[in-house]
């Protein structure tokens, strides 16, 4: 009967539908995009990890720093399986990383695209005795990652330096890698264990003076990277391997321009470590086994706690909780604007509603006092044109939600269209059942609200209408 | 089913922007279980409301209706739609049927109101529209029939809850005289089959003239019962 009634009068039907559907959208579609561009800011300020997410350093807490997002560490201390297993008993600990970053000799990547080299002047790498950088002449020690550069400086990508410099690899547990502050960038994450496979950092396009946006050039391309080993009154020789650049990514597990597993690091560390004293002292090796635990809380709320045990079992931690309560405050303010932007769309469309209502009451009195004349209750007649106004909320409420949806991802495309222009990473948008379920609950609801009037007019109106004017 | 009807005083008046209107004055009559009653008058003298008050449609203001010895006065807004349901059935001039149901539905839309449930509805809305010989007409809407198809619709769904009155408000006022004929036939038949007290309202002498008791209403009065015209045009004829 109600079907019946909303296609008797389909214009007003249509109409009234179309204000509920695009009320539904307006608010599907900004709580979406808000959303998503929060999970995106928060992304950004965890580097792709969890939010919940701790950085232990290889130190001792400064007690100074200790409420500080980014804490200054104290002295070094040596993080060993001991220590990591301690992290990883703690209460409220979902899990814990290792991350070891080792000092690495870096070439620039010698399988060139169709770009030549352009040397930028005064950026020549350091090749001084005694540094890092002064990696010719060293010496295969053995396996297949031992060969020397070539004396003869290879094409470089990019703008940028192609002789040596010094800087570090970050290994990290890759099969674990979206619990990580990693955010891929172009290509893939190199393999689990692997020692033929690392991921470039933006750090290094800099260093090669390639923009962002032409990361992917840098896949596939060979990298010359040494393990340095002091062999005393400043000679030093490299542990030379060829590792594929299998990708791009940002990352804040550790200090390094390059991205590979923790296995190759260990790799890196035992060949460094085994020069004794100038490990530390030339290369800056720490002696320790990993130079840092990525720790994940339960529960973003419980960051400061972990922390502070993490703390008392005496190591410096850092996370991002204020920086990231306060993203989430006016994050959810934006959200809250654009709700209420889409909010008031619906209450507007609820007014069409009821006006709609209003009128049908008008034009149907004579209806109405039949209905009631053959037995219908005040109540009866209430429920037929609230029904009706449910009706209408719910069609429109599941249009508007699936434009709503349509809308976001329109709006994604093109978000991402432009991230893409920039070398950025891309938005995944993130379109809630949770947020359907509103915008069509919401919908039918708000219309159920606004036919409440109409209808107990409706119900009032009095059965003799039946037989007026007749 | 039949009903007594016992209209004792009645007395109504309805606001308007002068002031108070008075349509019924004091009006009495009698029905006996089975008869058959019809309302004549000019316009305006009361006759609808009559009807309206007799079957349920607005609460007394003042005297007394009994039907059936259940005083109408006493009964609260859900009692009156009880006894709309269960005890009258009403005919309109304007059909009253719904536009967007069927002639079948529009029936079982009575018995519905009743809780009857959908199979047993569905049954009985044949077995109406076959009584009153649109049994092939069950899935037109009202706009896909007749005038007399449409009254004999809306007699059948006035029957449904097999009523103890039923009340007829011009039932051929928009009717030919052959499609009239049939109506009135038909309600007649059906009301005398089943016992059913059975008042018309009506303009038309022909009609009012098939009644057995005939009460003409001027200005909200009728003739006493005893004849006498108070006002030279009112009275009762049996």
């Amino acid at each position: 009967m109600v079907g019946r009634e909303l296609r008797r009068r389909a214009g007003r039907s249509v109409l009234t539908v179309a204000a509920v559907a695009v009320a539904a959208t307006l608010l599907t579609a900004l709580v979406t995009i808000a959303g998503t561009a929060q999970t995106r800011v928060l992304s950004e300020v965890s580097t792709g990890g969890p939010l919940a997410g701790i950085k232990v350093a290889a130190a001792a807490p400064d007690p100074s720093q200790v409420d500080q997002d980014n804490a200054r560490p104290g002295p070094p201390k040596p993080l060993d399986d001991a220590a990591l297993a301690r992290i990883r008993s703690l209460r409220d600990v979902d899990a814990a990383y290792p991350v070891l970053s080792v000092p690495v000799v870096v070439l620039a990547p010698v399988r060139v695209p169709a770009a030549p080299a352009v040397p930028v002047p005064g950026s020549s790498p350091p090749t001084s005795p005694g540094s890092p950088g002064a990696a010719n002449g060293a010496v295969p020690t053995g396996g297949a990652a031992t060969a020397a550069p070539a004396p003869a400086e290879p094409p470089a990508v990019g703008g940028g330096p192609a002789g040596p410099y010094g800087d570090s690899l970050v290994g990290v547990p890759l099969a674990d890698a979206g619990r990580l502050p990693l955010t891929l960038l172009a290509g893939r994450l190199p393999a689990a264990g692997s020692q033929t496979e690392v991921d470039a950092t933006p750090d290094f396009l800099d260093r090669l003076h390639i923009p962002q946006k032409s990361a992917a050039a840098l896949v596939g391309m060979t990298v010359e990277m040494g393990f340095p080993r002091g062999f005393g009154r400043g000679a030093f020789r490299a542990r030379w391997i060829h590792p594929t650049i299998v990708g791009v990514v940002a990352q804040d597990a550790g200090s390094g321009q390059m991205v590979g597993s923790l296995e190759l690091a260990a790799v890196g560390r035992d060949w460094t470590a085994a020069g004794g004293q100038d490990a530390a002292t030339r290369f800056g090796l720490q002696p320790t086994t990993y130079t840092g635990v990525f720790v994940v809380a339960d529960r973003l709320d419980r960051v400061t706690t972990v922390r502070t045990r993490i703390t008392a079992v005496g190591y410096a931690t850092q996370a991002p909780e204020q920086l990231i309560a306060s993203v989430r405050r006016y994050v959810r303010v934006v959200e809250i604007v654009l709700g209420g932007i889409g909010l008031i769309a619906l209450v507007v469309a609820a007014l069409g509603i009821a006006n709609a209502l209003f009128a049908a009451v008008r034009e149907r009195r004579r209806e109405i006092g039949v209905l009631k004349a053959i037995g219908a209750r005040d109540r009866d007649v209430q429920r037929i044109f609230l029904l009706e106004a449910l009706t209408v909320g719910a069609i429109g409420g599941v249009i508007g939600a699936a434009a709503g949806a349509g809308v976001a991802a329109l709006v994604g495309l093109a978000v991402n269209r432009y991230l893409a222009a920039q070398g950025v990473a891309q938005l995944r948008l993130e379109i809630s059942v949770v947020v359907l379920a509103v915008a069509v609950i919401g919908s039918a609801a708000l219309a159920g609200v606004a036919g409440v009037v109409p209808a107990r007019r409706a119900a009032r109106l009095p059965a003799r209408e039946a037989v007026a004017g007749g | 089913m039949t009903a007594a009807v016992a209209v004792r005083d009645l007395t109504h008046r309805y606001r308007t922007a002068t002031g108070q209107l008075t349509v019924l004055d004091g009006i009495s009559l009698d029905i006996d279980a089975g008869g058959y009653l019809a309302l004549t008058g000019p316009s305006g003298a009361g006759k609808t409301t009559l009807l309206s008050l007799l079957g349920g449609l607005e609460p007394v203001q003042s005297g007394r209706v009994e039907v059936d010895g259940v005083d109408l006065a006493g009964l609260s807004s859900d009692g009156l739609a009880h006894y709309r349901r269960r005890t009258v059935g009403f005919v309109f001039q304007h059909y009253g049927l719904l536009d967007t149901l069927t002639a079948a539905e529009n029936i079982e839309l009575a018995r519905a109101l009743s809780g009857a449930p959908p199979r047993r509805r569905r049954q009985e809305a044949e077995e109406l529209l076959g009584a009153v010989g649109l049994l092939r007409r069950g899935d037109h809407l009202p706009h896909q029939l007749s005038g007399g198809e449409r009254q004999r619709v809306a007699i059948a769904r006035a029957l449904a809850n097999s009523p103890a009155l039923l009340l007829a408000d011009e039932p051929t006022g928009n009717l030919d005289e052959e499609a009239a004929e049939r109506v009135l036939a038909l309600l007649e038949g059906q009301a005398t089959d089943r016992g059913t007290t059975l008042v018309v309202v009506t303009h038309n002498r022909a009609v009012a003239a098939r009644a057995a008791t005939r009460i003409r209403l001027v200005a909200g009065r009728s003739g006493r019962p005893d004849g006498t015209d108070p006002v030279g045009e009112a009275g009762i004829w049996s």
